[in-house]
């Protein structure tokens, strides 16, 4: 075991990260052997579309989490995002395009005011989440009087945000929404890594005190780290919209766990100053394949939830355990 | 003190402002000043249903409240009770009108899911040493799932008066001629007072606040912190089902997939009631004021014109004031021994 | 004076790397105040939590009562009747006075707790004490004073039979102190044999029958305290071969302009109007006991605890520092005492760790530049022999001294001219140690100035150019290297008239 991990190939892909990708294959062999029609390309243009809203949830509250915070508000709030901005559109004629960007300033809104509370107020991260879960759904159904909205179609002359996900090439689709997930976790890894913002989240999340006696200014960093992580809710808000169209106040609670299940598998510590964004990106789609997959087998979604459950549970406490060992 | 107190045993009989605490005096008003304000602006809101209303949805947010104090003065939290209680109560209605099981079997079967899901959280959170709001929302998930496994589905509805086994609606609300009467409320006090027994005079109690207030100092006094960390998420889980209890007899059905938000009404409650956020103080009288202050809020704000979605989002904000006023009051209290400490 | 109801003989404890307890001997007799004495370090709490049972001795023997005993744990001493007021105080702050005491055993009325029985005993307790505090009183409401009584009168509820007070006074006001002794004569006439440890050399005279003293683990001697001067205590203390040179010239320049000067300093009771000035190429020893106020008035300079007045220039121009940004933009650099919780971040890297004040510097636009990065920090891994594998090692892999080294770098790479280096050697092998001494030699040299808080008197003797003493929150004296001993040190230190 310690040898394979010694391996140079091993160690520069990351041990943890070839793990679960084994585990996203096995998890589709499984089903693709057990599921009817599982290998249709349909399929897994079905999963995939779970797969850009969750995947933009989850990198989002990586960079949380990475903190040594946590927020658990992130699906109501992308509900939030995707029902107002949706409302605009419908009701109040605005350009789509600047409803997708209030979609995700929405996020960026909801996020900054959640960071604050934690950085500024020192109010604990989970009950700010908490609060902001209630008030955003609030808000949403506030803002449309409790009904739902429904996004345009395709067909329609504002239908072309439809094409963020899929674009038709001949007969066949092509999932831009893939691609755009690829780039925006590219990017997040390099943000996380490579720039100084990344360094002190994840310096922060290990050692606050240490950080702020180097002359940081932690706080505005502590809240920037939720701001990103409401500015991805947004945009995971324009990909839900772009593959469901409909929304409905009061909803998106279980996407929190979802999302934050992804990240957690994917090898980002809870107790912070450990994160993992190609795990996460890896996670993510488990979930996704497993949502899919649960379905197709014909067991109904409430299954997921108890599995899911139990990966975070199984997850978390072999994080704890390693941190036990390493003290 | 006088040197007379060290002579004579001291008495417990403070006076009544002492023992229920400054805090639950300023709720307490808090909670007549709302219900004043909102009775002075709505002619509606005086009458007598609209306060029947307002006890039988609080009912269920009570007990939660009640119960997920336990875990919150350890210092530690439980977000599964709002779709826990959902989920329990699909599960002994479906045995009730499904499997034919009489409703008091149903009942029980309720308060027992409550007690096994709060025996794996305080598992999870006292042996595994997991994160106590982690824990609590994979429990959540998973109780939300369960609940809908369970029941395939399908909305779940519990006997009505009238039908066999109905009588268990009469619990809660019992109509003596044409007078209904709010008999949920008789529990509820009796509730309270066993649980603030509990919580001040028993050993349970006693080692739960002590938790709260200084977990390493407790474990040094030798005592199993881990069991009464758990004992703690037990009680949480039993009351959770004695909600899922009051739920069913009050609404005509319970569906799948609701209850998430509960919770938080209830830990609100809590917390508005003067549970500190950091453990280690609370009261259950506290809690109950707390929780009325909610569901005040929520039945009075549409008779004042705003919808009942507004409820939430004043939840949210009055959750994070209090929160905030706690963490003052907090900073405060101990920085005189913070300051000492700090010398060593 | 009674008979004997201890006799501790030959004991030793080797934790890795540290021979803690060098066969240590200790006796004491019923109703006896005996005074435990010795710098930071020297064992004096190592021995007791050997006797208490929260160390396993690897040697020796202890005699209780007559009898051969060996405690597994705190608990099995405190059944045996040997208890411990800790200087950290155990207190569960949302209790009750009575409820603190009689906490995993509380008096049962079947399943309802009996308070009321608890408020009376409790009341008694303290009526045995002769001190006057309510049972019903929340503790958090207590002075810390109080908080000690309440400590003491859980120790005699357990019908203690050795009592050992760890450092009681360090936080009590004068008249507490008095209450104390007050309560420690009663104890000694009810036969009960206490432990004292304790830096106040006027507590012996006042309240002690006879003091040993440690020294660098081991045992030096007893006297007795009547007999005895402060001189003859501190010769014992500081009596060590001292193996590292101790400067005898301030290699300052006569000419060095200030470059720190603070002024009416206060910070709560720690830090009480604190003066002086730090020249350019100087090493500053702050020396005093622990508790005495150094941690905290750098802390306060350096702007990570607020402060409540005072003024500090840098240069000669007056600066605000209101949180440590603005104290590095000033150029101070502070190397916590505390390593783990303030200095590393145990789960990142060395290179990480060591550009942590100063990424600015190692950005290549929005990009932190890791060869750069790598580069610099490998210099100082070189020049400042840091045994680390590579700069991509997790610093929690290191040992203590190599820790201690990335923590330094850190402040270096930001090429701060003004360090304040607190007890820079705790916890460090011996060759990391002069490692760092040469090292701050060189950055005086280089222009550099340092601040060095230290508890160690030889280290201070050899490093300073010039040394302040602290005690109690004060500057209680500031001596010329050329006039300074260790002697003269432990005087200020221990400032008793």
């Amino acid at each position: 075991m310690y040898q394979i991990k010694q391996n140079p190939v091993v160690k520069k892909l990351g041990f943890n990260r070839i793990v679960l990708s084994m585990v996203l294959i096995a998890m589709y062999c499984f089903f693709a052997i057990f599921a009817k029609n599982f290998v249709s390309y349909n399929r897994i243009l079905s999963a995939l579309n779970y797969a850009y809203f969750l995947g933009f949830l989850a990198l989002g509250v990586t960079f949380v989490i990475a903190t040594g915070g946590i927020d658990f508000s992130i699906g109501p709030v992308m509900f939030c995002a995707a029902i107002m901005s949706g409302y605009l559109l419908t009701h109040y004629n605005w350009p789509l395009w600047i409803c997708l960007i209030a979609s995700i300033a929405i996020g960026a809104l909801f996020g900054t005011f959640n960071g604050y509370l934690v950085a500024y107020k020192n109010v604990p991260p989970f009950i700010t989440s908490m609060a902001i879960m209630q008030i955003s759904k609030g808000v949403a159904s506030v803002f449309t009087k409790a009904q739902s909205v429904s996004w345009p179609q395709l067909a329609h002359e504002n239908g072309w945000y439809r094409n963020l996900i899929r674009v038709r090439v001949g007969n066949m689709y092509f999932p831009v929404g893939l691609v755009i997930l690829l780039i925006t976790a590219i990017i997040c890894a390099i943000v996380l890594n490579k720039t100084k913002m990344g360094r002190y989240f994840l310096t922060l999340g290990s050692n606050k005190e240490a950080l702020r006696l180097s002359g940081v200014r932690v706080r505005k960093w502590q809240m920037l780290a939720y701001t990103i992580c409401g500015l991805l809710a947004g945009v995971a808000a324009i990909f839900f919209v772009a593959a469901y169209t409909t929304v409905q106040p009061g909803y998106g609670d279980q996407y929190n766990n979802e999302a934050i299940a992804g990240c957690v598998m994917g090898g980002t510590s809870m107790a912070g100053g450990l994160a993992s964004i190609g795990g996460t990106f890896i996670g993510g789609m488990i979930i996704s394949i497993l949502q899919e997959g649960i379905l197709a087998i014909g067991l109904n979604k409430n299954y997921q939830l108890v599995i899911t459950g139990i990966i975070v549970i199984v997850a978390v406490y072999l994080d704890v355990l390693s941190r036990k060992r390493r003290v | 003190m006088s040197r007379r107190n060290m002579e004579t045993p001291v008495s417990l009989n403070k006076s009544i402002t002492q023992r229920l605490g400054g805090q639950n005096i300023v709720v307490l008003l808090i909670v007549i000043g709302l219900f004043a304000f909102f009775s002075a602006v709505s002619p509606n809101f005086r009458r007598y249903s609209t306060l029947l209303s307002i006890l039988d949805y609080s009912y269920y947010i009570t007990l939660i409240g009640i119960g997920v104090t336990f875990p919150l003065i350890t210092g530690g939290v439980d977000l599964s009770i709002g779709t826990g209680l959902i989920c329990y109560s699909l599960v002994g209605g479906y045995m009730v009108v499904y499997q034919g099981w009489p409703v008091w079997l149903g009942m029980i079967v309720c308060v027992l899911c409550g007690a096994i899901i709060g025996l794996l959280n305080g598992v999870l959170i006292g042996i595994m040493d997991l994160t106590p709001f982690l824990a609590t929302l994979c429990t959540m998930m998973m109780t939300r799932g369960l609940g809908s496994i369970f029941s395939r589905g399908l909305g779940i509805p519990w006997p009505m008066v009238g039908s066999e086994g109905g009588w268990f609606r009469t619990i809660f609300k019992l109509n003596i001629g044409d007078v209904r009467l709010p008999l949920g409320f008789l529990w509820i006090v009796l509730l309270v007072i066993l649980m603030s027994y509990i919580l001040n005079h028993t050993k349970v109690g006693r080692y739960i606040l002590a938790i709260g207030s200084n977990k390493e100092a407790t474990r040094l006094s030798g005592v199993n912190v881990k069991l009464y960390t758990i004992i703690a998420y037990v009680i949480s889980g039993v009351f959770a089902g004695l909600a899922a209890i009051a739920y069913s007899a009050i609404f005509a059905s319970v569906y799948p997939g609701t209850g998430a938000g509960f919770e938080l009404e209830g830990i609100g409650g809590a917390i508005i009631g003067g549970v500190s956020m950091t453990g280690g103080a609370g009261s259950i009288v506290g809690t109950l004021l707390g929780v009325f202050i909610i569901c005040i809020l929520k039945t009075g704000l549409p008779f004042i014109g705003l919808q009942a979605n507004w409820q939430q989002i004043i939840t949210g904000v009055v959750l994070i004031t209090a929160v905030i006023v706690d963490l003052n009051r907090q900073n405060k209290g101990t920085k005189s021994i913070t300051t000492a400490r700090k010398k060593q | 004076m009674g008979e004997i109801i201890l006799t501790m003989k030959g004991i030793d404890k080797t934790f890795p790397g540290v021979h803690a307890l060098d066969n240590v001997d200790f006796e004491l007799y019923k109703g006896e105040v005996h005074a435990l004495m010795g710098e930071n370090g020297a064992g004096k709490s190592t021995l007791m939590k050997v006797l208490t049972g929260i160390y396993r001795k690897d040697k020796g023997t202890i005699t209780y009562e007559g009898k051969l005993v060996e405690f597994t744990n705190p608990r099995e001493a405190q059944q045996a009747g040997i208890v411990i007021v800790h200087q950290e105080l155990n207190m569960l702050g949302h209790l009750t006075v009575a409820q603190n005491i009689f906490i995993g055993r509380e008096y049962m009325k079947g399943v309802k707790i009996d308070d009321a029985r608890m408020n009376v005993e409790a009341s008694k307790l303290f009526k045995r004490l002769n001190i006057d505090i309510d049972p019903t009183e929340k503790m958090s409401n207590l002075t810390v004073g109080k908080q000690q009584m309440c400590e003491i009168a859980k120790a005699i509820s357990h019908e203690a039979k050795i009592i050992v007070f760890d450092e009681p006074s360090a936080a009590l006001t004068e008249s507490e102190v008095d209450e104390l002794f007050g309560i420690i004569r009663d104890l000694k006439e009810k036969d009960i044999g206490i432990i004292y440890i304790t830096h106040r050399m006027d507590e012996i005279k006042i309240i002690t029958d006879r003091v040993s003293v440690m020294r660098d683990g081991a045992y030096v001697g007893t006297l007795i305290s009547e007999d005895s001067t402060k001189n003859d205590i501190i010769s014992m203390m500081v009596g060590r071969i001292i193996y590292e040179e101790p400067k005898t010239k301030s290699t300052v320049a006569k000419d060095a302009p200030v470059v720190l000067k603070v002024e009416n300093l206060n910070a709560g009771r720690s830090v009480q109007d604190i003066n002086f000035e730090l020249y350019k190429g100087e090493i500053l020893g702050f020396s005093g006991l622990m508790g005495s106020g150094r941690t905290e008035t750098a802390r306060a300079i350096f702007g990570a605890d607020p402060k409540e007045s005072g003024n500090i220039y840098i240069n000669g121009a007056k600066v605000e520092i209101n949180n440590p940004e603005d104290a590095v933009k000033h150029g101070i650099g502070y190397l916590s005492e505390d390593r783990k919780r303030f200095g590393i971040v145990v789960r990142r890297t060395v290179s990480e760790n060591s550009t942590m004040a100063n990424l600015e510097n190692f950005m290549k636009g929005i990009f932190i530049d890791k060869k750069k990065e790598n580069t610099e920090t490998e210099k100082y891994v070189e020049s400042l022999a840091i045994k680390t594998p590579s700069v991509d090692q997790l610093v929690v892999d290191l040992s203590g001294g190599n820790q201690q080294k990335v923590v330094l770098t850190k402040w270096l790479v930001k090429n701060c001219d003004i360090l304040i280096f607190d007890e820079p050697t705790r916890g460090i092998d011996v060759g990391a140690k002069s490692d760092i001494y040469k090292l701050m030699n060189e950055l005086v040299k280089e222009g550099k100035s340092i601040i060095m808080i230290s508890s160690e008197l030889p280290e201070v003797l050899r490093m300073s150019d010039r040394v302040i003493v602290m005690c109690e929150g004060r500057k209680s004296g500031e001596l010329r290297i050329e006039e300074a001993t260790q002697e003269k040190i432990m005087h200020l230190a221990t400032l008793d008239d």
